[in-house]
């Protein structure tokens, strides 16, 4: 058998992180009751204008300065003939000539090094309905909630050549977009989806293969298994003559593992693309401009790397917390308020990815007010509040935006310095615990701990350890 | 513009043209060829796209959420609806 090399090319469409649709005002929120996210503009009524969402634009603007790419600064809206229910104007209102942001690079890394993938455009475009086939009834029922949502399509080169390359383009470009708060791609909601273009040919030959699409993966794992089963059924059917491969849009079914066609793949002409008539050019000014290329952050892999230089980090810390944007603010808001790099991140990294995985909850929806938990951490490390205590107010902290100190004194957190008192409470646990006290000085050293423990207890964790320890053991 | 071009576009465009209708798209669109041909005589080179006739560009707005309409009222020129979706004849890719 001749050796064959795969080539790919991904169509990634990310829903925008816009509280309103693309061309009107209603939520572009996920969810909620079937058409209660429609308009006359959205549903498709005749007459309805529709006005450009100016976030839309920020977003495409931010996604294509995050991947190397070249903006077009007057920018426009065309038409693109979709006959089908899911978009009632029988046309979806994308962008084809003049696309917000061209010529690309995202840098990719696996097991065989790093490799540039190139960007051919990505262009803002609005999102279809959902369709539901009721067999109760054989009708198709419609829900337009999801219509005219705001997306981004992200068209690579085919530039990638396995599932390797794939998942580490997709991981990154979700890690960039997630940081630009471009969108917070969550598969599972389909808020990041992927079209993968296919074929196989012998290496060493120049033109392409019969190239195929592939829909509906809804994780990476499923895109994994998609690639691997498309690649061989190409091979197979080249080599074997199992069937003839031709052009077309196939479905993946992962419960099968397997794709199947849905329809021949639609050319260019086909959908008749044309200046939308109703949406004038966008043009972006240099105020405009500007304003997006200053607020985007600073890529992940430079804040990693200034967190182990600079902070003293070490690397798994910063690889960490560099996984999320939340984290990263969070992080670096509490530093700013308490200058203790290696506490700061000990606390996100074990304490606030208990609390979220309890809530089960991922990283990127941490809400915490950094500069409050670099309070707490004060209070912690110059021993005002014990670290136990600081858990406590840490929860507290989780759900609401608190002042972590006024709280801790509300709450009989703080520490007590009052030696009297806490001596007071030893004697009356000593005098209680006879047994305890028989047992460490027959040498059980543990029975010590039971009784520090009850100490503790009675006086709320406020106590500095060191000083318990020395009055039990003075006063036994 | 021949009568395969045609039948294409009359399928994608949800149309049925009659003979005589079709005899008069292609005698219309055979006398626009020659004349948008007269255009391939133009040099174009180093000439920037025009993407509207006039020069006018967009307004934006800003992206806060309005909700102006009840489902009820778009739903009352539907010829169907049920459990608040429109309901249409059965799809099957």
């Amino acid at each position: 058998m001749k050796e064959y090399e795969i080539v790919i090319g991904l169509e990634v469409h990310i829903e925008l992180a816009t509280n309103s649709k693309i061309f009107c005002s209603c939520s572009a929120k996920f969810g909620g009751e079937q058409n209660e996210h429609v308009c006359p503009a959205c549903c498709g009524m005749p007459g309805m204008l529709p006005v450009v969402n100016r976030h839309v634009v920020d977003l495409g603007m931010t996604a294509g300065m995050m991947l190397g790419c070249h903006i077009n600064r007057t920018t426009t809206f065309d038409k693109k003939s979709y006959y089908y229910p899911d978009l009632p104007g029988s046309y979806q209102t994308t962008q084809w000539f003049a696309p917000v942001a061209v010529n690309g690079t995202v840098k990719i890394k696996t097991s065989k090094g790093e490799k540039d993938i190139r960007i051919k455009q990505i262009h803002m475009e609005e999102d279809a309905g959902k369709l539901v086939h009721d067999d109760w009834t054989d009708t198709t029922l419609v829900d337009f909630n999801r219509t005219s949502v705001p997306l981004i399509e992200i068209v690579s080169q085919p530039d990638l050549s396995s599932a390797e390359e794939v998942v580490a383009y997709l991981e990154r470009l979700r890690s960039l977009l997630r940081f630009a708060k471009v969108s917070e791609c969550r598969m599972e909601q389909g808020s990041m989806r992927c079209d993968v273009n296919l074929s196989v040919r012998p290496v060493g030959q120049k033109e392409y293969g019969v190239r195929t699409e592939m829909k509906n993966m809804n994780s990476i794992s499923a895109i994994e298994r998609a690639i691997a089963y498309e690649a061989a059924r190409h091979i197979d059917a080249i080599e074997n003559g199992t069937e003839e491969l031709v052009q077309e849009t196939r479905r993946w079914d992962d419960i099968k593992g397997m794709s199947f066609a849905m329809r021949n793949k639609e050319t260019a002409g086909d959908y008749r693309y044309f200046p939308d008539p109703n949406v004038m050019p966008v043009v972006i000014d240099d105020a405009w401009y500007e304003s997006i290329e200053s607020s985007l952050p600073e890529f992940p892999e430079k804040k990693r790397e200034r967190y182990i230089t600079e902070l003293g980090l070490g690397e798994y810390d910063a690889e960490f917390l560099t996984e999320s944007r939340a984290f990263c603010d969070a992080f670096e808001e509490a530093y700013a308020e308490c200058g203790l790099a290696k506490e700061a991140a000990n606390w996100l990294i074990t304490n606030c990815m208990n609390l979220l995985n309890r809530k089960q909850m991922t990283a990127d929806m941490l809400k915490i007010n950094g500069r409050a938990l670099g309070v707490l951490i004060k209070l912690v490390s110059d021993g005002t509040v014990s670290h136990a205590n600081a858990k406590k107010i840490l929860e507290v902290m989780f759900d609401e935006d608190i002042d972590p100190k006024k709280y801790a004194e509300e709450n009989g957190y703080i520490v007590s310095n009052d030696t009297g008192k806490i001596e007071e409470v030893v004697k009356t646990i000593i005098a209680a615990n006879p047994k305890s006290v028989a047992d460490y000085k027959n040498g059980k050293e543990k029975a010590l701990m039971a009784i520090f423990g009850q100490c503790m207890r009675e006086l709320k964790g406020n106590c500095d350890p060191n000083v318990l320890r020395e009055l039990i053991l003075k006063n036994i | 513009m021949d009568r395969e071009v045609l039948r294409r576009l009359e399928k994608l465009n949800q149309l049925a043209l009659t003979e005589e209708e079709k005899n008069d798209f292609l005698a219309f669109y055979a006398a626009k060829e020659s004349e948008l041909a007269s255009l391939d005589a133009v040099d174009t080179e180093n000439v920037e796209r025009m993407v509207h006739v006039m020069p006018i560009y967009t307004v934006v707005r800003e992206d806060v959420v309005i909700k102006k309409f009840e489902r009820e009222d778009l739903q009352k020129g539907a010829p169907e609806t049920t459990d608040g979706y429109w309901q249409v004849p059965r799809l099957v890719e």
